[in-house]
């Protein structure tokens, strides 16, 4: 039997919050799409409603309240760096975003939809067909990890490039659901279960990014990946340090969720370098080796701080 | 299903459209505009790419229903009464289109681009263009052609005249577009997936979960249920045995009693949708029986029979107990006594991972059957061989069988095998009487394969402190995968392409090809020779190390001369590698470079051969190996059919422009057909760089022909010797101008009372080579010769290459057509780039891990580096007008050339490809221990 698919384009977010709950068995928010279309084309989303929110407006834009830089969260990649305050005072993000797949991806896939990216697998982003063949894994109701041969966890990796940044920034999230509107750490919304990465309510939208303006800070972005365009991270690194030395270290592609260290610029950085590698659950999933992923965590690390110090 | 309204190309459209349907398909099957492409259905390789209310967008992955109302502009939209848009014009001008598939993706990308950045650099337009894939061109010419486009259209430069060639004296040697660049440019170029036969049901494949199993039951009850399942075809149906070697008649078009690779086709649906047949797949049970899997060099060779063969046919014996395919070993010369005259010997073994040719159309195939038997159209880039394997399968006469090949987006050797799936349709057209089609998806191309095989060599090299080299001996293994395709040439191609470009009195290879429970390899760009080229000329560079002698020097003492013979017999004609290393050599400033840079910065050089055409045709028999015919009518017209394959490569224009030399006429007063088995003569394919020299000959000996026709009318009509009329100019005149006729009015002599005439030429092969067993491998009319120099740097933290510079030159015997030369050779050291630097099919357990545009990583813009283009022109006695290959050989120098730059930037041998960072950390490693451990004593 085929299950009804349906397409839903609502026009206000209200109108949106309704339609995921009258369907909430089975849906899937879209905004740029560029993510989940894949996954659906590649049989590993299988939601039956698609909820268009791409025509939502009144998340396209970036303001200003008070302290705090409301980036809407539909505002596509590409359209962070027209926006004088972000390349002001958030730089890096606009390196980050623009170190995200290609050009044209980046016209529509949102920052929004970046910070939901689906967390990602050599072993589960493949067809139905390779997956059954190789029996499917711990993230699509398989009993084993093929990456790891363990049955307890799955480590497909968190790939969001901008998230990394953002967190080190300590961005905030505005989500609106049927019960109102509600903030959240952005650090706070990954679980680190590769199975369900995010604990954002499926129906929850969200709203705003917020990030803290009036404190200034330094970020250094990096990014490992095969080729200049295109790829997914290997590994993502953003190391922030504001004006009284507090350092942020936030990476991402070596761990179901982003891997957050914090401390001082005057520390040792050895002693964060070492954190991190510990604190990352690197598996070969990727297209580098597992060994190779974390010496890089080392040199990009290594690398960050001495361009924080110039 | 919706109704959706649209507006494309300024037309309004009202169509149905189910939920989750993608803006791509709506826009192909129910506009009908096949302009848009799809190439990977999963947004990595931008062909699908229109503008949707003035913004980019990619179709495949976007959900129509997402645009109600909206204001699509397709690559048909943007000409302007019936002329080119200026971005059209320059891709057309600059030969930035070869098979042009990716063409529309990357015209409509740019022209947003351009549109939002008037004024770009060419590192902006690198940028914006990365995420269009181009399989063809290395970019340059595309770089180019919308950097020109923008230059123009914000007035930097004034509007460059277009040159009309007004004089028709000389066509060979002038750079022009292929004649259907305008087409592809417009979109309106019919690939095989875009011949939207009525009625034609579609077929899917239900593909074999398991490397090596015995099939127990397919069972397609459930899946005959479903309503709009017309047919499901299984192996037991199709038992005639096919394979492109007459040697190697080893595969059925499905699985029969066991699979032999993960995907292998186990049964074909066909219904009355895509989506009908997609689904039916899932309801077709089969139960396997997994066998004992052999999925590596290793576990193929070492098996001694314990488990069941990939391949036992009990009918034909084999002369191994193991899963070893072939053998292949010559030896010349004396190899024991060259190791002794050795004054210095370098030994490595070296490792290669496949790679494939990832061309950007996906195959396709319509078949129908009717009054005339059966018709094909397949996106082949050997008509030919499709041909005899359709009748043979279908157990059909020849006669029965017409082949068209629509035009097709590259090649690179994987279109050159007869395939399943073009027997699959052709049966299940003949069971329910209705047109069949079929196109694969990105992931069944990448299990199609047929690309380079992975490989595993021990080579040793010797030569004389003065550099002179000594012996050379070869011990190969390769991995073939599931099936022989073209492997048994392989096996040899990988040994014998090694007696050139240099002297070398002592000789000898053995090559092993084994069967793996994988999708098979054959032939691609550079058959055969690439990875055992980059294995030698890494030891050459080695042993100029070795000798403290310039790696170029050493080469220039080492090149065969012109009008030699090789070891092995070859008959070298023109020979452009001195020219070649020189010329390369001299524009990267190699003397003040190699060896004088910065840690972590280097410069490496590599050279390298190839055929240009194999002498002996692969199916033994006295046809010539091409076969052109010429027939020009009242009209003045010359029409050419030749079965040659224009795969993107442009063979059609050089015919045209042989015959248009020729006879003194312009180009638009030729056509071409080609490739149509009913319409056209012979000619053996687009492969073994073969069409220009044996085509372009036929074509040639065609026009020849027909211009000796011509002058005969003449000579009795006006009563003068043939010798002393011209053909130039569009006329033909005598030199004291007493006949001094257009083209027409000779015309109209020729055709008077005896109508339309045509005429035929012929390529035969002069007779060549020794009489021992295995002399006819590697033998060629004629051979093609190169170098390149890369500049690299090379991050001795994260092991990180960057090229930066390819300084390249090939001697092609004579640029026809200069501007598409540069494209072939463009086109193939970015290949060779992939090759080096991260292209490589990965495998778990007999699955192909990287099956798409995503992890499958063919450089883009942005990792291709800047590329310096040089033509070596040597007038090859025997190759048309003196030309040659330039579409394959020109990949052999490239790899070397980068791992030889990588030992000059940081002291480390590559003996892997691709190579990795992390490989290169860890020699970096090893080398820092072994000086650490021998303390510097002096």
């Amino acid at each position: 039997m085929i299950t009804e698919k349906k397409y839903i384009r609502p026009q206000t977010i209200d109108e949106a919050i309704h339609v995921a709950h009258d369907h909430h068995h089975s849906f899937r928010y879209i905004a740029g799409g560029t993510d989940v279309m894949v996954n659906k084309f590649q049989g590993t989303d299988e939601t039956n409603c698609l909820i268009d929110i791409s025509g939502l407006d009144e998340l396209k834009e970036i303001s200003v309240e008070g302290n705090a830089l409301k980036i809407g969260s539909l505002v596509r990649l590409d359209d962070l760096k027209k926006n004088e305050i972000i390349q002001k005072n958030f730089p890096a993000l606009i390196e980050a975003a623009h170190s995200v797949a290609s050009p044209m991806l980046r016209k529509t896939a949102t920052i929004g939809g970046n910070l939901l990216c689906e967390n990602r697998c050599s072993f589960f982003n493949q067809s139905d067909w390779w997956r059954e063949s190789v029996g499917y894994c711990l993230k699509c109701e398989g009993d084993v990890c093929i990456a790891t041969g363990g049955t307890k966890a799955c480590f497909s990796k968190f790939v969001s490039d901008t998230a990394p940044v953002l967190i080190s920034v300590n961005a905030l999230l505005e989500t609106i659901d049927r019960d109102g509107t509600k903030i959240f750490s952005l650090e706070n919304i990954y679980t680190g279960d590769g199975i369900a990465p995010r604990n954002l309510p499926g129906t929850s939208i969200i709203r705003h990014i917020i990030l803290p303006l009036h404190q200034p800070c330094r970020t250094i972005f990096k990014k490992l990946r095969p080729r200049e365009a295109v790829d997914f991270t290997s590994l993502t690194t953003a190391v922030t340090v504001n004006e009284s030395g507090k350092i942020k270290i936030v990476l991402g592609g070596v761990d179901p969720k982003p891997v957050v260290i914090e401390g001082i610029l005057n520390g040792s950085s050895e002693e964060y370098i070492k954190m991190a590698m510990k604190k990352s659950r690197v598996v070969d999933n990727d297209f580098y080796s597992r060994s190779y992923r974390r010496e890089m965590i080392r040199v990009f690390l290594e690398q960050s701080f001495e361009e924080l110090k110039k | 299903m919706r109704i959706l309204n649209l507006t494309v190309n300024g037309k309004s459209h009202s169509v149905p459209v189910t939920e989750h349907e993608m803006l791509s398909e709506v826009i192909r099957e129910k506009i009908g505009l096949t302009g848009t492409k799809i190439g990977c259905s999963q947004g990595s390789c931008g062909a699908c790419t229109v503008l949707v209310n003035n913004e980019p967008v990619l179709s495949c992955i976007t959900p129509a229903l997402r645009f109600e109302n909206a204001n699509i502009t397709t690559i048909e939209g943007i000409d302007h009464q019936g002329e080119l848009h200026l971005l059209q014009e320059k891709f057309v001008e600059k030969g930035a289109i070869q098979c042009g598939f990716c063409t529309p993706g990357m015209v409509m990308t740019a022209l947003d681009f351009v549109n939002k950045n008037p004024d770009p650099s060419i590192s902006e337009i690198k940028d914006a263009l990365s995420g269009n894939v181009c399989r063809c061109t290395g970019y340059k010419k595309i770089i180019a052609a919308v950097a020109e486009y923008a230059a123009e259209k914000n007035g930097k430069i004034l509007p460059q005249k277009k040159e009309k060639n007004s004089t028709t004296e000389k066509t060979v040697g002038i750079g022009r577009p292929a004649i259907e660049a305008s087409k592809k440019a417009r979109g309106i170029a019919d690939y095989a997936d875009d011949y939207k036969i009525k009625d034609a049901l579609h077929v899917k494949f239900v593909r074999s979960l398991f490397p090596h199993a015995k099939i127990v039951d397919i069972s397609t009850d459930e899946a005959m249920k479903l309503p709009g399942v017309r047919y499901i075809a299984t192996g037991k149906e199709l038992p005639v045995k096919f394979g492109v070697l007459p040697l190697s008649q080893d595969e059925t078009a499905m699985a029969i009693d066991k699979t032999r690779y993960a995907g292998e086709i186990v049964a074909a649906v066909a219904a009355d949708t895509e989506a009908i047949a997609q689904q039916a797949c899932k309801l077709v049970k089969v139960t396997y029986q997994p066998i004992k899997e052999f999925l590596t060099i290793d576990d193929s060779m070492n098996d001694v029979g314990e488990h069941e063969k990939i391949h036992s046919d009990p009918n034909r014996e084999s002369k191994f107990n193991n899963n070893i395919h072939k053998k292949a070993e010559l030896r010349f010369g004396d190899q024991q006594q060259g190791l002794k005259d050795a004054e210095v010997v370098s030994n490595m073994t070296f490792e290669m991972e496949g790679v494939t040719h990832a061309f950007t159309e996906p195959h396709a195939t319509t078949a129908y059957w009717d009054e005339n038997g059966l018709t094909v159209i397949s996106a082949t880039q050997v008509t030919h061989y499709l041909h005899r394997a359709l009748a043979k399968t279908m157990e059909v006469p020849l006669s029965r069988v017409r082949v068209i090949k629509p035009h097709v987006g590259g090649g690179f050797g994987g279109k050159s095998d007869p395939f399943p799936h073009e027997i699959i349709v052709a049966h299940m057209a003949r069971k329910t009487g209705k047109p069949v089609r079929v196109c694969l998806t990105r992931e069944e191309v990448f299990l199609n394969n047929h690309g380079r095989h992975p490989s595993r060599m021990t080579i040793q090299l010797g030569a004389d402190k003065n550099g002179l080299l000594k012996v050379l001996d070869a011990d190969i293994i390769i991995d073939g995968g599931a099936y022989g395709s073209f492997g048994v040439v392989t096996s040899y191609y990988n040994g014998v392409l090694l007696q050139a470009p240099y002297k070398l009195n002592n000789f000898g290879f053995r090559t092993f090809r084994v069967y793996t429970n994988k999708p098979q390899c054959g032939a691609m760009r550079g058959h055969g020779a690439v990875n055992s080229r980059f294995a030698v000329e890494s030891l050459i560079d080695d042993i100029a190390h070795k000798i403290n002698m310039d790696p170029v020097e050493l080469r220039m003492k080492n090149f065969l001369d012109s009008h030699s013979l090789t070891v092995g017999q070859y008959r070298i004609t023109s020979n452009g590698s001195r020219e070649s290393i020189q010329k390369v050599a001299e524009q990267s400033g190699w003397k003040n470079k190699h060896g004088k840079m910065e840690h972590g910065h280097g410069f490496g050089v590599g050279c390298g051969f190839f055929i240009s055409g194999s002498a002996l045709p692969i199916i033994w028999n006295e046809l010539p190996q091409s076969t052109v015919h010429l027939k020009v009518d009242f009209d003045g017209r010359v029409l050419i059919t030749s079965g040659a394959n224009d795969i993107g490569q442009g063979s059609d224009t050089m015919l045209a422009i042989i015959v248009a030399e020729v006879l003194g006429i312009s180009m638009d007063k030729i056509f071409v057909l080609a490739a149509d088995t009913l319409l056209t003569p012979v000619d053996l394919g687009s492969y073994s760089s073969r069409v220009t020299f044996m085509a372009g000959n036929a074509a040639k000996d065609a026009a020849e022909n027909l211009k000796n026709e011509i002058a005969q009318a003449i000579s009795m009509k006006k009563e003068i010797a043939v010798e002393e009329l011209n053909f130039s100019n569009e006329k033909i005149f005598s030199n004291n101008k007493t006949v001094d006729l257009n083209w027409n009015e000779a015309i109209d002599i020729l055709t008077a009372k005896r109508g339309a005439v045509s005429v035929s030429g012929k390529y035969i092969s002069p007779k060549l080579g020794g009489d021992f067993k295995g002399a006819g491998a590697g033998l060629s009319p004629s051979y093609s010769f190169g170098s390149c120099v890369a500049e690299v740097n090379v991050n001795p933290k994260t092991g990180h290459v960057k090229i930066l510079n390819v300084w390249g030159a090939h001697d092609c015997g004579k640029a026809l057509n200069p501007l598409a030369v540069e494209g072939q050779l463009e086109g193939s050291w970015h290949m060779g780039i992939g090759q080096a630097l991260s292209e490589e099919m990965k495998y778990y357990k007999g699955l192909l891990v990287n099956n798409n545009f995503l992890d499958y990583k063919i450089p883009t813009s942005l990792d291709t580096p800047d590329i310096h283009t040089n033509i070596i022109e040597t007038m090859d006695p025997e190759g048309p007008f003196g030309a040659k290959e330039c579409g394959e050989g020109a990949l052999h120098p490239v790899i070397p050339a980068i791992a030889n730059a990588i030992y000059d930037a940081v002291g480390v041998r590559i003996t892997k490809l691709p190579i990795k960072p992390e490989h290169i950390l860890e020699l970096i490693r090893q080398k820092e221990k072994t000086i650490k451990e021998v303390p510097a004593s002096s």
